[in-house]
């Protein structure tokens, strides 16, 4: 095991991209992590996030690629007796990672890609029902999806390069 | 109104580092001695010590001064002392002028000596002012009734009577439900002793109950209080229970014959009784009632409706007649006892309380292990029947949590630990029994010994709270629980789960506080007067408050409280009377005009008008009746020729004060007489 230090310098920049110092106040009571939709299979565990966070070991955490495996489902938000928030603090953490440019997963930048282009994070996917049909919006009668004009795309851009 | 010359001294308070650390006092000190007619200014460390105490004494003799000023902590704490200590060196109490420096001064603005050095010269300033246009005042002596009003009978309530009794004063002992006893009737064993609830609790019940010197007041609230300390005047409204107490024997035969099922409060409502009842195997007084929500002739005000158990009754004990009743009742001290309730995790959606029939409250596990509950006391699912073969138990429900309450319900740890023990004890090896905990407070006399035995009997305990609870077709449960030592995701089986619900302000402490006068703190529990020196007191003088109404509190501590609170009423009222505060309003004859204004709106009805004969004119003037009067001052401020006057709160002393806070002027005067 490895012995690290804590940077309260980094500390101070993520307390001041949160909203309410409420968000790292945890006790330590684990139910975020027990309900946690990114446990079972990616191992994150937002208590210790919380706990990192607050004793200011945050250079590993921007590094890492733990932060990337939230699912955003805030159930750690909604059932947290502390009002603490480990979605807000891997959210803060993203930013500092994206601010020092550290590696982000495809999978994000493959959003970002597909939101300048067809305006959503996700393409849209045909379906197949248990009968193996499928069907895709054409098929089913919905409207046609419109892409982003240019003008959201320059927008967009330019958002991005501010940050 | 002052004419001759006037010796103030000005004593500026260090309190240790709490002042000195940020107003510079000995520049306070310097600044005072320049103020007109300040004859001696000094600092010292601790004023409040014997040796300042002592030094201002001496002062008073050898500087010959007139009024002091003590620039130190709030009134609130040491204003007593240091009236007491001028009084003993000849000087009338009222002459001294407490200047607030700390709560007001250093705490607040600890970030800004310079500033805070200005105001604190500023307010000694204010209170040199003042202090001149004070005047001596004396004290009154009123005679105390020796009555005392307990308000719940629960423990807290059971306890304070008897100890009150005991010492010869007469007690009317007001509860709200049918029985004496409160929670502590529904417990099955008690911790960390696992003595039985109920042996412990009964007898006290009956003694009460038989005391000569205890009157008791079933089914009964209090619905008026008037008065001031040592003289209330409380109007009780005993509420029908439509069954004689004098002729009712308790023998249950109509409940027998009663064909109204009602959910059984006693138990939870995990069982079913009948609109007429007993409301619990050791109620006291043994009487039934009916519960008029319930029963079809009261419910339809039919008088040919049902009555079987007018019928059944052997003793004719039943009588639908009765009406509310208000008997009125005068006390000199009041004990508030009105307990707490358990919190309702049905307002915790994850846990499924009220949704799935094996997540049970801790008071309904205490149910279900007493002997006098809907099993019997075997711990078997009230709602499936069936033994549990894996029993968890989840810590901080509703308490800890600021979605609902902040505080620790100061219980829940020890209550768990004990019907984890008793799990354990009633069902053998064989059965799992998990503690799901965040951290396990056991701070009292005996408890961590407890949580050792806890251990040694093979309980389970998990270091993390589970997400959700769900449950399986079968009603059985199952969820994950992070377990912080191992760093392992436990998959949790469970055939009961049992919630540590913390406890919560009654919800009668509204009416309580609006009664009473009886503030509440943050937490919704009645406020004390003050958190370390006076815990046991009201802020509403002579009345005092006992157990779980003060703050969430397990046996031990709320027998204690009630005793201490029994003692204060004894030392309240066993003199026979007592010194009241001179701040009340007084009259000028010469200036009332006989306007009523004051009259109207006094809130205590504590001015009357009298007619007087002034040169053959029949002419109205306002009288202060003392007794009544509370000092609040709104006749004072009303008052339009300046007539009525707020003792200790003068116009001209609140206006001279005002005047040395605008500006410097006082130092050669704000002398206004």
């Amino acid at each position: 095991m490895s012995n690290t230090k804590p940077n309260l310098e980094s500390k101070n920049k993520i307390l001041t991209k949160l909203h309410d110092k409420q968000l790292v106040n945890c006790f330590q009571c684990i139910k975020c992590t027990s309900g946690c939709t990114a446990l079972k299979l990616l191992e994150l565990k937002p208590h210790e996030i919380e706990k990192l966070v607050n004793l200011g070991f945050i250079d590993e955490l921007a590094s890492s690629d733990i932060i990337w495996t939230c699912a955003t489902c805030l159930k750690c938000v909604q059932r947290c007796p502390q009002k603490a928030s480990p979605y807000h603090l891997v959210m803060a953490l993203r930013n500092l990672a994206v601010e020092r440019e550290a590696k982000v997963p495809e999978a994000f930048m493959k959003a970002v890609s597909q939101i300048l282009e067809i305006g959503l994070a996700e393409d849209y996917r045909k379906i197949t029902t248990r009968t193996m049909e499928t069907f895709d919006r054409e098929a089913l009668k919905l409207p046609k999806i419109s892409v982003p004009k240019e003008s959201f795309q320059t927008v967009f851009m330019k958002a991005l390069e501010e940050r | 109104m002052v004419t001759h010359m006037t010796r103030i001294g000005v004593y500026v308070c260090h309190c240790g580092l709490n002042i000195a650390g940020v107003v510079d006092v000995k520049v306070v000190a310097d600044y005072a001695k320049e103020l007109s007619d300040v004859a001696v200014a000094k600092d010292y460390v601790y004023m409040c010590s014997e040796p300042g105490q002592k030094m201002i004494q001496e002062d008073v003799k050898k500087h010959k001064l007139d009024r002091v000023v003590i620039a130190t902590c709030s009134p609130k704490m040491n204003e007593d002392t240091f009236r007491k200590a001028v009084a003993e060196a000849g000087l009338n109490p009222y002459l001294v002028e407490i200047v607030n420096l700390r709560e007001q001064v250093s705490w607040p603005h600890n970030h800004e000596p310079q500033a805070a050095t200005e105001k604190a010269k500023a307010l000694v300033r204010m209170g040199v002012a003042r202090v001149k246009q004070s005047e001596p005042l004396q004290r009154r002596t009123v005679a105390v009734d020796k009555h005392v009003l307990v308000l719940g009978g629960g423990i807290a309530g059971i306890q304070a009577s008897l100890d009150l009794g005991n010492a010869g004063f007469q007690v009317y002992l007001v509860e709200k439900s049918p029985t004496i006893g409160g929670r502590m009737a529904q417990l099955d064993k008690t911790f960390p002793t696992l003595d039985c609830s109920a042996c412990i609790l009964t007898p006290r019940m009956v003694d009460v109950a038989k005391h000569s010197n205890v009157t008791l007041f079933t089914n009964a609230e209090v619905t008026d209080v008037k008065g001031y300390v040592g003289n209330y005047e409380v109007t009780v409204q005993r509420n029908p229970r439509y069954v004689d107490e004098t002729k009712c024997v308790g023998c249950e035969l109509c409940s027998q014959v009663c064909p109204v099922k009602v959910p059984d409060r006693f138990n939870e409502g995990l069982s079913q009784a009948r609109a007429i009842s007993v409301y619990s195997p050791h109620a006291v007084p043994k009487v039934a009632f009916i519960d008029r929500n319930y029963c079809l002739r009261l419910k339809t005000g039919k008088k040919d409706v049902c009555g079987k158990c007018t019928t059944a009754c052997e003793a004719k004990a039943i009588d639908f007649g009765q009406q509310p009743e208000a008997v009125q009742l005068k006390v000199g001290g009041i004990v508030l006892a009105v307990g707490s309730t358990v919190f309702d995790a049905s307002a915790l959606a994850e846990f499924g309380y009220g949704r799935f029939p094996n997540v049970l409250s801790n008071m309904e596990f205490e149910r279900i292990s007493d002997a006098s509950g809907p099993t019997g006391g075997k711990i078997v699912s009230p709602r499936m029947g069936k033994e549990p073969k894996s029993i968890v138990f989840v810590q901080c429900v509703g308490s800890r949590d600021k979605r609902f309450h902040e505080y620790c319900c100061r219980v829940g740890c020890m209550v768990t630990l004990k019907q984890a023990i008793l799990t354990r004890e009633k069902l053998g090896e064989d059965v799992n029994v998990y503690v799901c905990y965040n951290d396990l407070r056991s701070f009292g006399k005996g408890y961590e010994e407890f949580y050792t035995r806890a251990r040694d009997l093979n309980i389970d305990f998990v270091g993390g709270l589970p997400s959700d609870i769900r449950m399986n077709a079968d009603g059985s449960l199952y969820f994950d629980v992070f377990e912080c030592g191992t760093g392992k995701l436990l998959e949790m089986r469970a055939d009961m789960v049992v919630l540590a619900n913390g406890l919560v302000p009654n919800e009668d402490l509204g009416k309580i506080n609006e009664l009473f006068h009886a503030s509440r703190s943050a937490d919704g529990f009645l406020l004390e007067a003050h958190p370390k020196l006076r815990p046991l007191e009201c802020s509403t003088a002579g009345v005092f408050l006992a157990g779980a109404c003060q703050g969430p509190k397990d046996i031990p501590d709320t027998v204690a409280q009630a005793s201490g609170a029994a003692a204060k009423v004894i030392d309240l009222l066993s003199k026979g009377e007592i010194e009241l505060e001179p701040l009340k309003a007084v009259v000028d004859e010469d200036l009332c005009s006989g306007c009523r204004v004051c009259e109207s709106l006094c809130p205590f009805s504590a001015v009357e008008m009298k007619k007087e004969d002034e040169s053959g004119e029949s002419v109205l003037r306002a009288e202060v009746v003392e007794a009544m009067c509370q000092g609040c001052g709104l006749c004072s401020a009303a008052c339009p020729t300046g007539a009525i006057k707020m003792q200790q709160y003068t116009s001209k002393q609140v206006l001279v004060q005002v005047e040395a806070a605008c500006g410097d002027r006082s130092l050669n005067g704000g002398n206004h007489s």
